[in-house]
């Protein structure tokens, strides 16, 4: 049996006079982001479940709606669009809120096995600790997003700004993810539960896919609250870039030219949610690592 | 609140901007633990911990008994820098746990009550998360892991996933992740509540060999037995206040005190020739006469005398010494002696006796002094101390070579 633990200050050899201090920032993010790598890579049905329901939705949906969906976009103008290209966007936000829940449901699980009290405890600083965790979800929704796009490239969809586009698809998504993993974060923070988190999903994702202009061109009904809806931006973001034209159904944007009409004013939108949700995540993270007796 | 994180954040940026700063003695302290009329009221208003003051030296093997819902709990947090103390100062290992938080987490380990594992992660996976958490460097961590699998005897198991294990190999694991940086402190909150006895024997054995090898060791536990079979000294917590604190030797000795039961009759046995008016005497009250014998001078001023329904209880340390002499001196006067019994109660009953407050008077019995006694008894932090149960049957199949 070898000694199991006096070697005292030799964790710390540059400086064994003062208090050991933990890692930089930047190595602090890395610890936590190959932490929840190899918890994805441990436990990856979640992950590839993600892949497997956006194929099938792009699938189900073009064999449901295929004929309305062809009527529905000629008679917006649409006629030369096929209907699975025009699916793509629903798809890749499906994958992108179901994807980003995961985060709430990875903090929940954290609280609830004491993983975030020995992650609080260690001299890491916090927000290292989620940005970490972040990091290594985003890595995860860009898989996924790249493996549907590039099987739903293989069932027939078109697009037409070519493998730029396609990065640029992913890209754009991403500020929809970060907005859904924010959301996610302060209702697992709020509920500490998981169940709450899994019903959470659904309410959030159904309604406000069918709310845009993700399945079919939406009728002035729903315009009003399309507009207020985050998804709509997303949607319209990616279907700008796989058409490669201005597609924004919510707001007049013509100061831009083009494709560029539909993105600088969505992706201004998402980030500004971001910043909203963001912050309201991570004050409410910080809280509950805080020593504050509450 | 938003307030207190920045403060914190900054602290830990000026903690590693300039890692050779010493202030107020930090680590040239000879204390691990210092506090100073420690309070902590949570916002609800329960006040879980009120007026603590502990002074704990390097290198000591320290136990924190209390019943649940006693402060331990919140009492470990403060001083593992999970919570803020809302009055009196905490130095552990001589940096204040407030202003250098991220100097004390960076000197101390902590395993809380519920075990804390990544159940996803494998026993090889946790531990490297640990080290990596706590800066233990790169080249150095693959030796450190194997040392720590060896010394908690999960070496067999290490590239499983936790998930899988049992109760105790878990606990085993997660006291592990606490030692990665060989800390010069490790807390341990209740580590061995819900353990099989063939498990927490193991975790008291791996205890033992920490605190060997030089690191200071702040135990909570329920049970009494726990502490003496590890500390070397004790403090009791009782609705957040400390009301006992020695040596276990020294506890037990004061409030463990042997019970001598003995019941009287009424007629006499000492002859026919007995006197006929002492034998009225004693019928008319033998345990009486029984109670004012023992209070006499057989067991010294330290014992309790009590009548029962049939006869006297004696509590006293001199139980078994001077027995047969009280028998003999009740005889003398007449009393017959119908029942006589020596108990020795459980350390578990002493505990209890504390712990519900039944041992008022402790700090008079030996000089050492303690904290008041108070009276009422608040719901405290019952939940957040809550017992665990595990399931150690898969635990058997590898633990033949348990040494205690």
């Amino acid at each position: 049996m070898s000694t199991p633990g006096i070697d005292s200050g030799s964790t710390d050899e540059s400086s064994p006079a003062g208090p050991p201090t933990g890692n930089s920032f930047l190595g602090d993010v890395r610890v936590n982001f190959t932490r929840w790598n190899r918890k994805a890579i441990r436990n990856p049905t979640a992950f590839l479940l993600e892949i497997v329901i956006g194929l099938f939705s792009l699938v189900l949906f073009a064999a449901v709606f295929g004929d309305v969906g062809e009527f529905a976009l000629a008679e917006a103008g649409y006629g030369d669009v096929g209907y699975i290209t025009y699916l793509v966007p629903a798809v890749l936000m499906q994958a992108t809120i179901g994807s980003s829940f995961n985060s709430g449901i990875g903090l929940v699980g954290d609280l609830q096995t004491g993983m975030f009290e020995k992650t609080t405890v260690a001299p890491m600083s916090w927000t290292a600790v989620f940005a970490g965790k972040a990091a290594s979800e985003v890595l995860r929704i860009v898989v996924q997003l790249s493996a549907v796009l590039g099987l739903a490239v293989v069932l027939g969809a078109n697009v037409e700004t070519g493998l730029p586009g396609a990065v640029a698809v992913v890209a754009v998504c991403l500020p929809v993810g970060v907005l859904f993993m924010a959301i996610s974060n302060v209702v697992g923070m709020l509920a500490r539960d998981e169940e709450v988190l899994n019903a959470a999903t659904m309410l959030f994702m159904f309604p406000l896919l069918f709310l845009s202009p993700a399945f079919i061109p939406i009728s002035s009904d729903i315009e009003l609250l399309a507009t207020f809806n985050p998804v709509t931006y997303g949607v319209d973001a990616v279907r700008a870039i796989i058409l490669g034209e201005d597609v924004m159904t919510v707001l007049d944007v013509t100061a831009f030219g083009g494709v560029w009409n539909t993105l600088v004013p969505a992706v201004a939108v998402l980030v500004a949610l971001d910043v909203v949700f963001g912050a309201l995540a991570v004050w409410l993270l910080g809280r509950a690592s805080s020593a504050d007796a509450d | 609140m938003p307030d207190t994180q920045q403060r914190t954040e900054a602290t830990d940026a000026t903690t590693r901007a300039d890692p050779t700063t010493r202030t107020d003695g930090g680590p040239n302290s000879d204390l691990a633990v210092a506090t100073d009329d420690l309070r902590l009221t949570y916002s609800d208003g329960t006040k879980a911990v009120e007026g603590v003051s502990l002074a704990i030296e390097r290198g000591e093997f320290f136990g924190f008994l209390g019943p649940n819902g006693a402060g331990k709990t919140t009492t470990i947090k403060v001083l593992a820098t999970l919570l803020n103390p809302t009055g009196g100062t905490v130095e552990i290992n001589g940096y204040d746990v407030t202003d250098r938080r991220t100097a004390v987490r960076a000197t101390v380990g902590y395993m809380a009550q519920e075990t804390a594992i990544d159940e996803e992660l494998t026993a090889r996976e946790n531990l490297d998360f640990a080290c990596a958490a706590y800066g233990v460097p790169r080249d150095r961590r693959a030796d450190r892991i194997d040392e720590l699998l060896d010394l908690v005897d999960l070496a067999d198991v290490a590239d499983k996933p936790a998930g899988g294990f049992s109760g105790g190999m878990k606990k085993r694991l997660d006291a592990a992740t606490a030692l990665v940086h060989d800390p010069q402190l490790v807390f341990l909150d209740e580590p061995t509540t819900g353990l099989d006895p063939k498990a927490r024997n193991r975790l008291w054995d791996y205890f033992r060999r920490i605190n060997d090898a030089g690191t200071t060791v702040f135990l909570t536990t329920q049970y009494l037995e726990e502490a003496d079979a590890l500390c070397d000294r004790l403090a009791v917590i009782r609705d957040g206040e400390i009301v006992e604190r020695g040596s276990p030797a020294a506890l037990k000795r004061r409030i463990g005190g042997e019970i001598l039961e003995v019941d009287v009759g009424s007629t006499d046995a000492t002859g026919d020739d007995a006197p006929a008016d002492v034998a009225v005497a004693d019928e008319s009250d033998p345990v009486a006469t029984a109670a004012a014998i023992a209070r006499a001078d057989h067991f010294g001023s330290e014992a309790t005398v009590e009548t029962t329904d049939d006869g006297v209880r004696v509590t006293t340390r001199r139980a078994s010494e001077r027995g047969t002499d009280f028998v003999v001196a009740l005889r003398e006067a007449g009393v017959a002696v119908e029942r006589f019994d020596v108990e020795e109660p459980s350390l578990d009953d002493v505990f209890l006796a504390i712990a519900d407050g039944e041992v008022p008077d402790l700090d008079a019995r030996d000089g050492e002094p303690a904290d008041e006694t108070r009276e009422s008894g608040e719901p405290a932090d019952e939940t957040r101390e809550s017992a665990e149960s595990t399931d150690e049957t898969r635990e058997s199949a590898e633990s033949s070579e348990v040494t205690v």
